[in-house]
Parts: C-alpha cells; structure tokens; sequence
C-alpha cells in the first residue's frame, strides 16, 4: 500500500518523511523565533530604558512606520500566494515564481532601506542611539529571512519545471516550505508592528 | 498508475564512484575553508584605509575571515551537496546517499561529511574529549599560577584569558558531551530507529561544531580575551581582536547546537520503534530530548547578544555602549536568558545517563518513572524563569529580586524528585559497585553539595555577600563538574563496549574515579573556604590569607589531571587492546544491547516491536 | 477465612505505621538519617562562622545567620540521602556477575508524596525566611535614610574612589564612622565593576552612566577590604583597597585632615 520510496535511504513513505520534515522544521522556527523574541526585547527594553536619552538622541532620524511595513509587506504576500499554490499543486510552478519574485523584490528593498539609513553620523560612522542600533538588528534579521526563502522558491520553481520532480508526490515538500514562509511573515508582521513604536 | 518505486528506477542513477561527493573530505574541507579564509582576508586587508576606523576596521576583517572560514570548509567537505542538488531539481539518489552514510568506507569515513549517526557520535567523542582535554590543561594552568599568592607563573593578562578560554571550551564541551556522543550513537538505537530524523543535518551539527575549534583557539594568536566566558559588555565592547574569535565561535556553536536540538528532538518524536510508548521511551532518551529542546530557544538569544556585540565592535553601533543609549543590563538579560537554561541542558543528561545505570546495576525498576518525568520537565520550564538570579547586584531594578529567589528556590523541588528517582532505585538493593555505578554515588554527593550551596546563592541577602566570589566557582563546578560529567564519565565507560567492541580497562576506570573524586572534594573544599573567606573569582593573584585554601585547592586539581589522565590512557589503550565485550556485559534491558558490534549500517536487521519500558527488572514483591 | 477476621486483619493506619517504623530496613534509614543531619547541623553551625571574615555590619550579621538557618533547613535532606547513600553501599554486591534482582519496586506514591510535601515545605521556609530578610533590610534602609551618610563610590580601571559629598572629602580609602547607617551610590567610569566591601557584606555593581544602591550599618570598629568582585579587565585582581570603620571622634579628625568639614 504505502510506497516504499527509494528515494529516501530507509525506504520510508513520502507521507512520514514529510511530517518528520515538518516537525524539524517546525522545531527550527522555535529556535528563530527565540531569536526574533530576543531582538523584540532589545526593542523594548532600550526604549523603555532610554538610558541617557539615547533612544533616539536630540535631532535624531528615524524611518517612519509605514517604511517598516513596506519592507515586509512582500513577506506576507509571498506567503499567501504559496498558500494559494498548494491548493493549485499542478500550477505550483506559476506560483512559486511569484513567489520568488517577492522574495527578491522584498530583499532588495530591505537593501535599499539599510544603505540609506538616515541616522549614521557623517564623520564617525556611528550610530545615533539605541533605536538606531536596534532597528539596523531587524532589518538584518529581515534581509536573512528574504534570503533563505528566497532560495527555497527557487528551488521549489527550478523543481516545478523539471520532468524528473513529480509535483504531486512533491506536496510535503510545498507544505514544509509553506510552514517557514509562514513563519516569516509572521515574524515580518510581529517585527513591523515593533517597529511601528517608534 | 506507476508506482514510485517504478519511477524511481526508470530513472538514470549516476555512479557515485565517478561524482564528486566521493572526493570530498576534510582534507578538501580544509583546503577550501583556508583558501575561503584566506581570500577575505586579503581582499578586505587591501581596503583598509582609514586610519581613525583601524579598529572597528579590523574587527570587520577578523569576523568576516573566520566565518568564511567555517563556510568554505563546510563548502569543500560537501555539506551543501545536498541542498544544491534540491535546489536544481536532481535529488540525490539511494545510492548517493548510501556512499554518504560511510557504508564499506572503513576508517575514511570518520573523516568525511559522514551521515551515519554512529559515526557522527565517535567524531562527537573525540571532540569533546580533545575539547576536555584543552580545557582541563587550562584549569591546571590557573590552579599553578593560584597554588600561593604572588606567584609570576603567567601575566594577568594571559590568566584572564585562560579564566575565559577555560570557561567557554568547557562549557560548550559540556554541553555536548552526553548529547553528542551518546544522543547520536546510542539514543537511535535505544528508540529501535535505524538512523536519526536528518542524517544529513546530523553530519551537518558535527562538522560546523568542528570549524568553531579552531576559530576559538585562534583567539590565543589575537591577544586572547579579558572578560571571561560571560563575555560581559562593555568590557567586551572595548576588548582586543581576541574576542571576534569568542564572537565567531558563539555564532557558529549556536547554530550546531540548533541544528542538532532540533535533529534529537524530531527522531524522539517520530522515529521510535514500534511499541515505544511515551512512558516506555528509555529515561535517558527524555532527559537528552528535554534537554537539547531546552537548548533550541535558549541558545538564540546568547548568538543575538553575541551579534550585537560584534555589531558594536564592527559598525558603532551602540547596544551595550551607555553614552549612545544602550545598556550592559542588557548583555546581561540576554546571556543570561540563554545562561541559566543551559546549565540545566548542560545538567540533565548526564543525570538521565545515571538514571539509565542505577536499574540495570542495582537490578530493581527505575523507581517512579513519573517522578523522573516530571522532574525533568518542571526543571526544565522553571530554568526559563529564574536567569535575573545572576543579577541581583547588577542593579538593574531590585525590586525584582524577590520573585526571582522564589523562582529559583523553586527548582530545588524538581531536583528532589530527581534524586528521590535515584534513591528509590537503590533503596533496598544491592548496587553491583562496577565504575559506571560509582558514579551514581560521586553524583549524589557532589550534586548534594552543589544543590544546597545554589540555596545559599540563590537567595538574595546571602548572595549580597557570595555573588562573585570563589564560592560561587565552587558551586557551578560541583553541579556541572561533579554532577554532569561525573554522569558523562560513567555513561562513557557503561556504554564504551557497545561503542568500541571492547570493555573499557576496569583497574584504570576505578584508578580514575577515585583520583578525580577525591581531588575533586579537596579542590572544591578549598575553594568554599576561599569563597567564604571573601576571595573574588577570577582574580590572577590574591592576598596572603587566601594561601592555605588555595593551596589545598592547587593539590587537589592535580589530582584530578593526574586521574583524567589515567582515565585518556584507558579510553585509548582500551580501544585496541581491550577485552572483546559480548554483547550485553551488564544484561542491561534496553535496544542497544540487542545489536551486535559493529552495529550496523540500519542498526536492526528487523524493526524492534516494543511491548514493555526497558526497567523489568527485579521479582515481584507481594 | 470469615469476614470476622478479615475485618480483624485490616490495620488501622496507625497501626501500619508503627509496623512500618518496626522494620529492620525503615529503622536503620532512619538512624543513618539521623546521624548524617546532626552531622550536618554541626559543621552548618560551626564552619560558615568559623570561615566567614569578622561581622562589621548589621547585614553581614544576617547574612552570616542566614547561612546557617539555610544549613539546618536542608540538614535534613542531606541526612536522608546520605543515609540511603550509606545504607546501599553497605550492602553491595560483591563479584563479577551481576547481582541478584531486587524487589519490584515499581513506585510508591506515599512515599513520593510525602517526599515532594516534606521538600516542598522545606523549600517554602528557606523562600519565606529569604524574603523576611530582604524585607527586613529594605525596612531598615528606608528608615535609615534621612540620618544616613552618603557615599559616592566610582569603579575606575583598576581603583576604587569614594567621594563624601556632605564632608567635602575624596578618598580613596573607605572610612566610616561606628553605628551610622552609610549609603552608597555606586557608579563606573568605564566597564562593569562590583563593589565589595567584603566584611560590611554588602555588594552592588558598578555600571557605567547608572547609579546603583546599597546601604549599611557599620556596627564593629576594624578594617575594611574593598573588593572588585566583576572581572574588569587586566589587573581585576589588583583592584582594591582598605578602609577602616572608626569612632566617630576619630573619622572627624580624619575628615578634617582630608581638608573635608565635619558632619
């Protein structure tokens, strides 16, 4: 009944390598999302401190709210469209490159945002305060996450087009990916609503 | 329909002996990782310019080296085969990754990026033990130059930096060392798995652990580092080139760490043999599962505040720098959030190792497997609430203080019930006193004296007068020296047949145990006196009123050496020469000792059915 | 057998319990129990007096007492499980096969219940005892406050100073005066650092751009160690100093020859 797949090296059944991928990667995301929670307590804990005034000093710059939620706007729409893949699993290949292109536009505007940062002092290279110092932290973790799905939409389009991946016995993998572009973009959201504190 | 199977062997399936995963190994990882190195360095060299930047400058440089270091070797030992060939569609093949997992490769395969979990946990062994060993030679170095005040035996500076570089080889060696050797070679079989969740991942953990060694010795050639192994900002903040190399091995050491939590805990959840039951699940199998899932959250904040350190160091940024708005509190939160959990991932294997021991040497049940559970898991979700307990002189905001010692104090009930597991074990038995059992009693001794000196700690008046001094050196070395790898030692040598094919050398095993325990109660006394007496740690000198207990503390870490030493020597020549072990020298009950030596590739010729916990032992009582 | 003796066979709880005491096993625990938690009350009461330096302060005084109270709290749990400790090596098992089984003891839920309750309440004094003494102490302070002298201690890689702002006077030895309730306001110009004048029992960390608190009655007249208790760099080791509590009458004179006006 259950195929017994080469392709995996104890011969397990797609299905129970599937789970078994989900549940590692859902573990991962526990580890990321400790991570994302150490950097939302930075946030908060610098700006509730605001030692020596230094959260955002005197005439310090800031980016504004929205600009937080431009940069991860991609993620969420991204995610929804690979949620709307895999219930298309034959068009799965259309959607992933809609989905690689967000990722690459998300990416390259998170680029953009950081190498115009407004509050760098010109002649030392130095950050104005702790709010400054936090949110190049964020946008960081941001650009690392465009990163890594970006390479899985890659992969998973690359996959789509090619005879030898058979998309239907694929459909654990979409649903491992979906779990981490899920993932990102609720971090995207919970790091854009941090942000919008200014 | 055509079955998959049939798809699969329509397919053309490359010869692995022509592709490239056959040449790759850690020679070829070396080459590409020093060649990596090398390239950055050199490139970013040629733009240093400006001299005013020369030092967040040179920090930009060191860190960039060393993790292109760690990737290019990861690169040219073929770690990224695997995600490349998903990436272009051309999965890799049963063949590919048979080749993979060493099968018929001999001793080559321990140096290659090797997916069998029974490899991967001798490569863990010897690292630790190599990692042990560097950390060890530390420790006699600094009880030599504390052996009588005034002694010039090193300069201050080099004695910080042994008191940091000690530290964090052993803590990161502690962290591993039953989780590692034993959770990858012994934990699969004991669940009747034939291999664990990721195999991949699994070579994956071991061989990015492996590019942090010498990324942490390099910190010797930069001019070592002065903060010890907390690695306090701003003192870090302002430290020399030293500390990128601390930096880069916490990053790197916490994505291993990941890696590898997250590899354990999926083969326990999903990988158990048939049977196997959460209440029939080995006890040492929960403990190293709750213990590297403890690690999974925890271990992240410790690489953020790591991150944000080098950020202050390379981009002036300003996290922990209080003239632009950051705090060092905040260091200490973040280290410490990672800080407190860890030691209990650090504690809990080895316990669960001796819990495994004591049934099968005393030849009665675990007593309350239920308690043990509990046990565990309170200790383990407590440990996530109590860090601020390291800051009650920190000053951040006192009137925290309280909440936190109740907190604390609270996990001295979990820990009772772990010891009310052992001691109900041995109640009433015959302990057969073999040196896997003699652990079990160094263990409630020295975890004894550990548990009630952290009350003393822990509380917040007493803590105003011990916070910092030697007494609280002696406190952390009796919970993870005298509790956690006495536990180690004793599952290295109960689990060293199934291992090796051989019994580790019996006369060398008891030699041992009694050189380290007995020199570990004299090194530790003297330091609670010295504690007591009001000697701050870390100091590279002390006044003259210090001298007796230090001195007795001196003596006693050379005993200690000379016992480990005895005990490398054993673990050796044992190896070799040892005797050929049957099958199951200590008639133990659990899976492990169904298979025979050398395991096999898949570990079980037919799937293990599971039909009762591994602990029937003993005659019914009426 | 009749219900008549069934009824007569069912001990009552009581009963089971002195049979309980009765037996050979229970009773030997208990002696090694015992034993072993006298054994700890002692060394609790004799050695943290013993090795802990000369009490100068009212909270080094409770500290010290602490210490000792926490002893005797967990005396009785070093007492039950060195006693099972002794008891089992006793008996051990000699040769080169394994032992015989045991008994099939699978669990016991009195017994865990009673051990977890018993730790459990040991665990509930030591926490509300620490908690009286906090409290005590921040009592103390808020009362001492107004009449207290205020000392401002800075960390600087590697020395200490102390400045006495109501005095006039900077030092860097740390002076004071008997049975006045001093207050420090501790600060770094630098790195982290720990002030730790070791036999006042008092400790707080010096942080940069931060003030921290710490407060203290001086109640013994001798010599003060000052300490760095945070690793602060190269010479951590070196970083103290001394001071002395004095008479009043002397710590005026030496105010005075600090070119300071007296309180």
């Amino acid at each position: 009944m259950s195929s017994d797949t080469k392709f995996h090296v104890h011969h397990d059944a797609p299905e129970v390598v599937g789970r078994r991928e989900r549940l590692g990667v859902r573990i991962l995301i526990v580890a990321d999302g400790s991570f994302l929670f150490a950097m939302i307590f930075t946030y908060f804990y610098l700006r509730n401190l605001n030692v020596n005034d230094g959260w955002i000093p005197k005439g310090g710059h800031t980016f504004s709210a929205a600009s937080g939620w431009m940069s991860i706007l991609p993620l969420v729409v991204a995610a929804i469209v690979h949620k709307f893949g895999q219930r298309n699993i034959k068009q799965i290949g259309n959607f992933s490159i809609i989905t690689l292109l967000a990722y690459l536009y998300g990416a390259y505007y998170q680029f953009h945002q950081m190498s115009n940062m407004p509050f760098i002092v010109k002649d030392t290279h130095a950050f104005e305060g702790s709010y400054a110092s936090t949110w190049v932290l964020i946008a960081g973790a941001n650009m690392f996450h465009y990163i890594l799905a970006a390479f899985i939409a890659l992969g998973l389009v690359i996959r789509a087009r090619r005879a030898s991946v058979d998309p239907t016995l694929e459909k654990w993998r979409m649903r491992t990916a979906s779990s981490w572009f899920t993932w990102i973009a609720i971090a995207g959201v919970i790091c854009a609503v941090t942000t919008s504190m200014i | 329909m055509t079955t998959l199977s049939q798809q699969v062997s329509n397919r053309p399936i490359p010869n692995p002996k022509k592709s490239l995963i056959t040449r790759l190994n850690m020679g070829t990882g070396l080459i590409v990782g020093i060649a990596f190195a090398l390239a950055t360095y050199y490139s970013m060299q040629t733009t240093l310019d400006d001299a005013t930047l020369n030092f967040q400058r040179n920090n930009q440089v060191l860190l960039a080296t060393m993790f292109m270091w760690s990737i290019g070797f990861l690169v040219g030992i073929g770690a990224f085969i695997g995600p490349f060939r998903w990436l272009i569609g051309k999965d890799l093949t049963a063949e590919e990754q048979l080749y993979l997992a060493g099968d018929g490769q001999g001793i080559k395969r321990y140096f290659k990026y090797c997916t069998d979990h029974k490899v991967v946990g001798i490569q863990y062994l010897w690292g630790v033990i190599a990692m042990l060993a560097v950390g060890g030679s530390m420790a006699m170095m600094i009880r030599t130059q504390l052996a009588q005040p005034g002694a010039k035996f090193i300069t201050p500076s080099i004695y910080n930096s042994l008191v940091g570089l000690h530290g964090i080889t052993m803590i990161v060696a502690m962290i591993i060392v039953a989780t590692g050797p034993f959770g990858n070679f012994i934990m699969p079989i004991m669940i009747g798995a034939a291999d664990m969740a990721f195999p991949r991942l699994n070579a994956l953990s071991w061989w990015v652990l492996f590019t942090a060694i010498p990324v942490l010795c390099s910190a010797w050639f930069l001019g070592g580092i002065p903060t010890g192994w907390t690695a306090y900002a701003p003192l870090s903040v302002q430290a020399g080139p030293g500390m990128n190399a601390f930096i880069a091995t916490i990053i790197i050491f916490a994505v291993s760490t990941a890696v590898a939590g997250a590899n354990i805990t999926a083969t326990v959840i999903s990988m158990r043999a048939k049977g196997m039951t959460w209440n029939r699940v080995p006890i040492f199998v929960i403990g190293a599962t709750i213990s590297v899932a403890l690690a999974v959250p925890a271990f992240p904040t410790f690489m953020v505040a790591m991150i944000q350190t080098a950020m202050d160091r390379t981009f002036l940024t300003g996290f922990f720098d209080s003239n632009v708005g950051g705090s060092g509190w905040l260091y200490a939160h973040l280290f410490w959030i990672m800080g407190h959990p860890e030691v209990y991932v650090i504690l809990l294997p080895g316990v669960a190792i001796l819990m495994e021991i004591v049934p099968v040497f005393v030849r009665k049940p675990l007593f309350s497997y239920t308690a043990a559970v509990v046990g565990f898991a309170g200790i383990a979700g407590l440990s996530v609430l109590v860090w601020a307990h390291h800051m009650y002189m920190s000053g951040w905001l006192p009137m925290l203080n309280g909440p936190f010692m109740v907190t604390t104090e609270m996990i001295s009930i979990p820990t009772g019930l772990i010891f009310l597991v052992i001691l109900g074990t041995l109640w009433n038995g015959k302990p057969w006193l073999k040196v896997p059992m003699l652990g079990v009693y160094a263990f409630l001794w020295n975890m004894l004296i550990g548990g009630i000196t952290g009350l003393y700690l822990s509380d917040v008046p007493a803590d105003n007068y011990l916070h910092g001094s030697m007494y609280v050196t002696a406190h952390f070395h009796y919970t993870l020296m005298g509790a956690a790898l006495t536990g180690a030692v004793a599952g290295l040598s109960y689990w060293y047949p199934k291992m090796t094919g051989r019994m580790l050398n019996e006369r060398a095993g008891y030699i041992s145990f009694w050189f380290v325990q007995i020199g570990f109660q004299i090194l530790y006394l003297g330091m609670f006196i010295a504690g007591a007496e009001g000697q701050p740690r870390r100091v590279s000198d002390y006044a003259q009123m210090y001298a007796n207990s230090n001195r007795i503390s001196t003596f006693g870490a050379y005993l200690i050496g000379t016992g480990f030493i005895v005990l490398l020597w054993a673990v050796i020549h044992s190896w070799r020469n040892g005797v050929i072990a049957p099958m199951n020298p200590w008639g133990a009950k659990t899976l492990e000792w169904t298979v025979p030596y050398p395991v096999p590739l898949v570990n079980f010729d037919t799937p293990p059915v599971v039909t009762s916990d591994p602990y029937g032992y003993g005659k019914a009582v009426k | 057998m009749s219900d008549h003796n069934d009824v007569h066979l069912e001990p009552t709880p009581g009963e089971r319990f002195s049979k309980f005491l009765k037996r050979g096993d229970i009773r030997e625990t208990l002696a090694w129990a015992a034993f072993y938690t006298a054994v700890f009350v002692v060394l609790g009461a004799y050695f943290y007096p013993k090795w802990m330096p000369t009490v100068m302060s009212t909270d080094m005084k409770a500290i010290e007492r602490l210490m000792v109270v926490f002893t005797f709290i967990s005396a009785p749990v070093c007492g039950f499980v060195m006693s099972i400790f002794t008891q089992t090596l006793r008996h051990r098992h000699k040769g080169d096969t394994p032992p015989p089984d045991g008994p099939m003891i699978r669990n016991n839920r009195l017994g865990v219940a009673v051990f977890s309750g018993v730790a459990s309440l040991l665990t509930l004094t030591a926490v509300i005892y620490g908690l009286i003494e906090l409290n005590s102490s921040a009592e103390a302070a808020t009362k001492d406050a107004p009449n207290a002298l205020v000392v401002e201690v800075t960390g600087n890689q590697w020395v200490w100073s102390f400045n006495y702002p109501s005095l006039g006077v900077e030092s860097n030895m740390l002076n004071l005066p008997i049975d006045r309730p001093v207050i420090f306001r501790i600060t770094s110009a630098d790195v982290n650092h720990s002030f730790w004048p070791v036999q006042l029992g008092v400790k707080a960390d010096a942080n940069h751009l931060a003030t921290t608190l710490a407060q203290t009655t001086p109640t013994k007249l001798g010599t003060i160690d000052v300490k760095c208790a945070e690793l602060c760099g190269l010479y951590h080791a070196y970083m103290e100093t001394s001071g002395e509590v004095m008479t009043v009458s002397d710590f005026n004179n030496w105010v005075t020859a600090q070119g300071g006006h007296s309180a």
